[in-house]
């Protein structure tokens, strides 16, 4: 079984939310949800300044945090070590997302409408919505999935496939050789955090 | 899972994404018949499979509940900013009653009193329907709003005449060291943004240095190997200040490029400045060192076309004397003319510390590594060229002045002076330049089309073959009486502007300037003028509010439509139809470097929906109507050469007698497959979505293949300024504006722009405008996904303000405050403190700021920058009436 | 009042966990109080008797609440599937089997006279439970990785003496309400206002500790300032629900000793009143302080944006008013 990861190249990364997007239109994502996230920073005084985009989504941990709170059972690991949310077994306490240092969790409780003034459903909406109650489910829990169903069929996660700047590779961290592998290697790749001790699965190369 | 089981339908549709005019190739995903899905298309060089934020965002913008899709007509007939329209919806037959009557009277009233507006964001669509309207009703008038008067009659004009191309970029591929002036080029805006983003990402790891000179620290900034920052609109002065510390400093520069592919060798005379010319042919002269002569520019033992080509040495410095006159060559008084550019004085000017301008400068010259060359394989075999790893680049910041022309020219000059132009790892036109027609699978041309090869007029300048306008760059039109709303005839130097429409005293001057007709009717396609020009009062009230008759194709009801339509029209957006052409042999929107030639097309993802319908379609319809689609399709037979390379073959021009009424999408299959030949025909098109074929190495690094020269002195500006000057003085121009025609000359230098003698100490900010990756100009702000990443974005709704000043000023993080200019026009925002802003400056995102009724989700989101701009020659730049969109204010806390 | 929205806070848990939280120590408070008065013999009978009529319910209620908080209340059954690493099945767990104990010794209590031996027992395994239960209604906080903040080993103990508190002041309360007589004020003056001093005491202390543990790492030290900021926890909590009971308490102790019943009782209530309304805040507070870690990479400190509350202030002059 592979152990799928990710690493992300902060050299290469020119925050520009598309793997944001990419991620909020391959899942539907309902408003304020950002399995993949961008958060921006700066240190520095002027004009000795820098500014750098840090991309996150779920760390995919290797001990996580979030499935050792969870009451029910729904927060499972997969044994290529994606953590996902049975949806049928998820009752929505959201302690997860106090046990997910990562802020990856979010929580929907219905699916709004992105529109304001309470207009009916746009056809693509509609569509969304039923696609995101079938698969995801409304009142529970719910956070990145690393894609599965893409990989099953043998592609990338949208985020990955999204990024101009080629900054984000998927692979197996087991193979040595896989591209995910050589890059932490060769860049000496670092996790977010580490002092929290979940063993994410996505990396990180320096910015500069 | 669910849904992807029990699908009805799921098909990928390729097309060309229309959210800005950078016409990244994407696959749209259908399933049960609902476009839920918008991804690169990994054919398209464009992009390779990557897009952008905005592209992702589509399946919002095609179903947003808040697009128009009926006609609709304004049942309050007054007009103006904060007007309840009260649109009701009407069906199309009235719409095209109405607007066939209204078109009718102004035909008989003088067709020249019909204007067409329109939105760059549509840039190819604006091609057909527009010039072909214009054309077959017998109009001269348009603009494209903010398109061009802030972004283009700068660059696109001078790049146009350095590279016959929109802008230049660094072969990123190659370059090692670049300098940006104010542009987003690789970092989320420009012209083929994506597609560079890809290149600056690998670039970095080949240890690409990029310095980025931006009041703030900008994407680009944030990824530069080194940021600059600098006082707005004083790049001009900087550039200079290279120049000059390259040539006078460090005696860098590559005398073989000026010699051989610059006219710095022409020589000038003393009393007129202009060419010494030989007295039987006319041509300009250079001065042969080893004959010891004058010659023709063009004398085969003065002229290097190739590099490995053997030519005589010729006079870049000294005096000579021909036919009893001492003549100098240009490069010596360039020389001379720069040397008031001392790294201090420029410091002065530009807030760039003299010690860092000549390190540049200097570093700059040694990453050039003048005399290296490269060997590329040619169609003629392997051909030695130079290698100029180094470029200056710049777009809409630094251009966006009062001295844009001449900035322009500056910065570009730098490259010049390096030799670092159209050759290996240097600057290139942005789009190509050189497309020597598509070839098939075998390498064979097959039509010879599309076909764009730059040529030397008869004294050796480069001269596009193909333009997005009616006129090529260079050389000038001949300045002549106006016959047109914005007197343009008389301007060859720009395209339109707006000090004249936008005045107060604008019908005086037509008046005055003997302009037998007045604005009439106004057709818009697409833009959002009220938000995009500038201050939204001078704009509605001095100009829109002047036409009798406006109809508008939208997909929106924007604050344009708000304050002025008659009539709406609700049109198709680029998911919906077909345009058989997104960018332009070779000057715009083409994949940069040696990455393949792509043309691509756009096609219906889904059919129309509700009652929307394609503006192209549209626009034959009304010819019909007023019987003069004949003329149309003649103007479209007459235009399409110019702009898509080469004329039409006569079995594929559109029939011009008007015995037939060609469909749309009829219109765009002959143009492919005059282009590419009958078997790639619309259906050919439909399934891929683009053609591709290989970039020759020659058209890529195209300088030494190529006979022409570049100006470093623009000897015929001269005459150019005299000429015009004379008409505005026949016609008392004076008593509107006071010209400053001294600008028309042959050497650059940089002038200060209102923000920078204002003089009232009160006013101690200089603000700018910088584009987010998340927006497109105006369009975007109602796409709720784009709205809601916006928000998590620390800039793109907040005006950034240096924390120091702030402190000063007694203004704390997420405050509202009041930006207002001398005018006494002012905005509003929120804060974002940073360290990463020139303290001096104030920092604002986008056209944003909306107060449409109908944009709900943009409305009030982020700032309207625009309401600042002023729109008087005083904020125009009087070479290319490009427009000032710096401004000094003073901010206050709100409320 | 912070003007922006800050991305950090964790805004899931707000007063309905809060309630819950507070109920549960009230429960498991209340029931340690009359069990621990039950081994002082007929003396503080009467407090055992309202002691374990507000146990029993006070819990029943808080996880009536804990369930109205829930996504897919529906699904609430699956809540004890996984004690064997997460706390919320635990606690539930805990407090199912305390529920149940609660229940029996009440009946027992009333119904039956069973010789105070066995009632000791039952009273000594109910106590297990109800420290288990005001423990857990802390380590549920402790235990999340995702909340500095709460991740410490003293908020535990903050809860379970205020649980205790909490649990004495609604034994007071209900003894205000349901008894008379100079048995009563007898009471009220002596033993449960000794108690009540000591642990407010205790309270006082381990906040205090709390707080100023919390300084020592920037991400809670972030919530610490917040909490710090709060009316409610400030005002609300530290004066009315921690400094005024403690006040109210000590004069009862030594300044009430020959008032009559009703101005004891008047005292009494008010402390006790003040002291529950402290107790929820308390619980609130710590709830909606809590922040997500900072992200650190490249010397680079990552944080959600904190953006102004209305982010439609763009408009300028227009339109024109
Ligand atoms: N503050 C500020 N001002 C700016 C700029 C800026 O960055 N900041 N940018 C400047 C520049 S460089 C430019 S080019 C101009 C651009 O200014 P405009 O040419 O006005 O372009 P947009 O702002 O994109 O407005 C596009 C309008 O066209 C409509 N539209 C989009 N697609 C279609 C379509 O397919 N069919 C029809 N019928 N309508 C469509 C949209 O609804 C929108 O209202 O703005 C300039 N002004
Ligand atoms: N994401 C996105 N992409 C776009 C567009 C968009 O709206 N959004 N619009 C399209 C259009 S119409 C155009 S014209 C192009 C424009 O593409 P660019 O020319 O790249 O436009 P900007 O991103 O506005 O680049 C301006 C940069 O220059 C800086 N700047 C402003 N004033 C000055 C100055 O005086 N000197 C210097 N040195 N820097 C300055 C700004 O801070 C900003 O970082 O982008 C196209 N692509
Ligand atoms: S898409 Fe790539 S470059 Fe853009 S923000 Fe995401 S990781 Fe960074
Ligand atoms: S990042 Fe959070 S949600 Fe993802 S596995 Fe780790 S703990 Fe769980
Ligand atoms: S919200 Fe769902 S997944 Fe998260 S802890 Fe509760 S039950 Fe588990
Ligand atoms: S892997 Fe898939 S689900 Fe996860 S962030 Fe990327 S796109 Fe979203
Ligand atoms: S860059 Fe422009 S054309 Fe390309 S995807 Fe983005 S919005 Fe569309
Ligand atoms: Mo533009």
């Amino acid at each position: 079984m592979p152990q799928y990861g990710m690493v992300i190249d902060l050299k290469r990364c020119y925050g520009c939310y598309a793997c944001v997007m990419a991620c909020k239109v391959k899942n539907h994502t309902p408003p304020k949800i950002f399995w993949a996230r961008l958060l921006k920073s700066e240190q520095g005084k002027f004009p000795n300044t820098v500014r750098q985009a840090l991309p996150v989504l779920c760390m995919q941990c290797d001990e996580p945090s979030c499935m050792e709170v969870c009451p029910t059972g729904a927060t499972i690991q997969l044994d290529n070590g994606i953590v996902i949310v049975d949806k049928d077994k998820c009752m929505g306490c959201k302690y997860c997302m106090m046990g997910c240092p990562y802020g990856a969790r979010y929580s929907v409780d219905t699916w709004e409408s992105y529109f304001p003034d309470g207009l009916p459903l746009s056809e693509y909406e509609e569509w969304a919505k039923k696609y995101w109650e079938e698969k995801f489910g409304v009142g529970v829990a719910t956070k990145c999935d690393f894609c599965r169903d893409l990989l099953e069929e043998g592609k990338l996660p949208a985020c990955v496939e999204a990024c101009s700047a080629n900054a984000r590779t998927f692979g197996d961290l087991d193979d040595l050789d896989s591209e995910p592998s050589i890059l932490i290697r060769k860049h000496r790749g670092e996790v977010l955090n580490p002092e929290l001790g979940n063993k994410p699965k996505v990396y990180y190369l320096a910015p500069r | 899972m669910g849904t992807a089981a029990n699908q009805k339908q799921d098909k990928w549709v390729p097309t060309c994404c229309g959210q800005c005019y950078c016409m990244c190739g994407i696959k749209a995903r259908v399933q049960d018949g609902i476009v839920t899905q918008v991804e690169g298309n990994p054919d398209a060089p464009t992009g390779r499979g990557s897009i952008c934020v905005k592209g992702l965002a589509a399946p919002h913008l095609l179903y947003d509940p808040y697009r128009v899709n009926y006609p609709m007509k304004r049942t309050n007939p007054k007009k103006g900013l904060g007007e309840d329209p009260k649109f009701v919806r009407i069906s199309w037959e009235e719409a095209l009653d109405t607007i066939t009557e209204k078109l009718k009277e102004c035909q008989d009233r003088d067709p020249r009193g019909c204007f067409f507006q329109a939105t760059t964001t549509q840039a190819s669509e604006i091609r057909f329907g527009v010039i072909g309207f214009m054309r077959g009703f017998g109009t001269p008038n348009y603009w494209v709003s903010g398109g061009g008067l802030h972004c283009g009659n700068g660059a696109h004009f001078m790049n146009g005449i350095m590279h016959v191309s929109w802008s230049i970029i660094p072969d990123f591929a190659h370059c090692n060291y670049a300098l940006n002036f104010g542009c987003s080029k690789g970092h989320g805006a420009g012209h083929t943004a994506v597609q560079n983003a890809t290149q600056v990402a690998d670039a970095r790891y080949r240890g690409f240095k990029n310095v980025v000179f931006d009041p703030f620290q900008s994407a680009q900034a944030s990824k530069a190997h080194e940021w600059v920052p600098i006082r707005v609109g004083t790049d001009g002065a900087l550039a200079l200040g290279l120049v000059n510390s390259l040539i006078n400093e460090h005696g860098i520069y590559d005398a073989e490029y000026l010699s051989y592919k610059t006219n710095s060798p022409y020589l000038i005379k003393p009393d007129d400045g202009k060419y010494m010319r030989n007295p039987e042919t006319n041509l300009p002269l250079v001065w042969d060192l080893v004959d010891n002569a004058p010659k023709v520019h063009n004398d085969p033992s003065v002229t290097r076309v190739q590099y490995e080509d053997q030519a005589h040495e010729v006079a870049l410095e000294g005096r000579y004397t021909v036919g009893g006159v001492e003549c100098t060559p240009a490069f010596e008084l360039l020389k001379e003319h720069v040397k008031k550019y001392t790294p201090e004085y420029v410091e002065k000017i530009t807030y760039v510390p003299a010690k860092t301008i000549s390190r540049i400068a200097k570093e700059f010259g040694e990453a050039a590594e003048i005399g290296s060359t490269v060997t590329i394989q040619t169609d003629e075999g392997p051909r030695k060229i130079p290698r100029r790893p180094v470029a200056t680049h710049f777009f809409r910041g630094a251009q966006g002045h009062t001295n844009s022309g001449w900035t322009c020219l500056s910065i570009d000059m730098v490259n010049h002076i390096v030799g670092a132009a159209d050759t290996y790892g240097s600057a290139l036109g942005l789009g190509g330049t050189v497309m020597d027609g598509y070839q098939d699978e075998n390498g064979n041309k097959t039509t010879g089309k599309p076909y764009q090869i730059p040529y030397p007029c008869p004294d050796g300048l480069l001269t596009a073959k193909a333009w997005v306008y009616d006129h090529v760059p260079y050389p000038l039109r001949e300045p002549k009486p106006p016959t047109r709303l914005d007197l343009h005839d008389m301007f060859p130097t720009s395209i339109y502007n707006a000090f004249t429409i936008c005045s107060p005293k604008w019908f005086e001057m037509l008046e005055r300037f003997e302009i037998p007709y007045r604005p009439d009717v106004m057709i818009n396609f697409g833009s959002n003028s009220v938000m995009t020009m500038g201050n939204a009062e001078t704009v509605t009230e001095n100009f829109l509010k002047k036409f009798k008759f406006i109809f508008s194709f939208q997909l929106y009801v924007t604050e344009f439509e708000e304050a002025v339509a008659d009539i709406i029209l609700p049109d198709t957006c680029y998911l919906e139809r077909f345009t058989p052409a997104v960018s332009f042999p070779s000057t715009f929107s083409h994949p940069q470097g040696e990455d393949d030639w792509g043309w691509t097309i756009r096609q219906p993802v889904v059919q129309p929906l509700y009652e929307r319908r394609d503006f192209n379609q549209v626009m034959i319809d009304i010819s019909e109507r007023l019987g003069i689609h004949g003329k149309y399709f003649k103007g479209l037979n007459d235009t399409v050469p110019m702009r898509y390379g080469g004329p039409m073959e006569e079995k594929n021009k559109l029939i011009e007698d008007g015995s037939v009424v060609h469909t749309w999408p009829d219109v765009c299959d002959r143009l492919v497959r005059d282009r590419f030949g009958d078997e790639h025909d619309l259906e050919y098109f439909k399934k891929r979505g683009l053609i591709t074929w290989p970039k020759r190495k020659e058209d890529v690094y195209w300088k030494w293949f190529n006979p022409s020269r570049v100006p470093v002195y623009f000897e015929y500006f001269i005459e150019s300024g005299e000429k015009i000057s004379k008409l505005w003085d026949h016609y008392g121009g004076k008593d509107f504006f006071d010209f400053d025609w001294s600008r028309f000359k042959a050497l650059a230098d940089w002038y200060p722009c209102p923000t920078h003698t204002e003089e009232d100490p009160e006013y101690d900010m200089h603000t700018f405008y910088w584009r987010s990756v998340i927006h497109c100009n105006s369009l975007t702000q109602q796409n709720p996904y784009l709205d809601e990443c916006a928000q998590e974005d620390p800039d793109t709704y907040a005006v950034q303000m240096h924390k120091g000043t702030a402190a000063e000023k007694g203004i704390s993080d997420g405050d509202y405050i009041w930006l207002e200019n001398p005018e006494g026009h002012r905005v509003k925002g929120w804060v974002s403190l940073s360290e990463g802003i020139e303290p001096h400056h104030l920092a604002i995102a986008a056209v944003a700021g909306h107060w449409g009724k109908h944009l709900p989700v943009a409305e009030g989101k982020g700032v309207f920058f625009n309401d600042l701009v002023e729109m008087d020659l005083g904020h125009t730049d009087p070479l290319t009436f490009n427009q000032d969109i710096c401004c000094r204010v003073k901010v206050y806390k709100a409320e | 009042m912070d003007p922006k929205v800050n991305g950090q806070l964790q805004h899931e848990w707000g007063w309905l966990i809060a309630i819950y939280l507070f109920l549960g120590g009230v429960g498991g408070g209340a029931y340690t109080i009359a069990a621990i008065n039950s081994f002082l013999g007929k003396g503080a009978e009467f407090s055992t008797t309202v002691g374990l009529w507000i146990g029993f319910p006070a819990l029943l209620i808080g996880t009536f609440f804990l369930i109205l908080d829930l996504g897919s209340p529906t699904k609430a059954i699956l809540a004890g599937m996984k004690p064997g690493s997460s706390w919320i099945a635990r606690g539930t767990w805990i407090i199912a089997l305390f529920m149940v104990l609660s229940f029996i010794h009440l009946v027992l209590h009333h119904f039956t006279n069973t010789p105070q031996s066995t009632m000791n027992l039952v009273a000594a395994a109910g106590i297990v439970f109800a420290i288990g239960t005001m423990a857990y209604t802390g380590i549920l906080l402790s235990a999340s990785k995702g909340i500095p903040f709460w991740r410490t080993g003293v908020v535990p103990v903050v809860f379970v003496i205020s649980a205790l508190v909490t649990g004495h002041f609604t034994v007071m309360l209900g003894m205000v309400l349901f008894g008379d007589g100079e048995g009563i004020r007898e009471l009220l003056a002596t033993v449960m206002a000794k108690e009540a001093v000591i642990l407010v005491v205790l309270e006082v202390l381990a906040i205090f500790f709390f707080l100023h543990a919390s300084f020592r790492t920037p991400d809670s030290r972030e919530s610490a300032e917040r909490i710090l900021k709060k009316t409610s926890f400030v005002v609300g909590y530290f004066v009315l629900g921690l400094a005024l009971p403690l006040a109210l308490a000590l004069l009862l102790l030594f300044g009430m000793a020959d008032s009559s019943a009703s101005a004891v009782k008047c005292v009494a209530s008010n402390a006790a009143l003040f002291g529950l309304i402290g107790g929820l805040l308390l619980r609130q507070g710590v709830l909606v302080c809590g922040t997500m870690p900072t992200l650190n990479i490249g010397g680079f400190q990552f944080r959600r944006i904190a953006r102004p509350k209305d982010p439609k202030a763009g408009i300028g002059t227009l339109p024109p008013q």
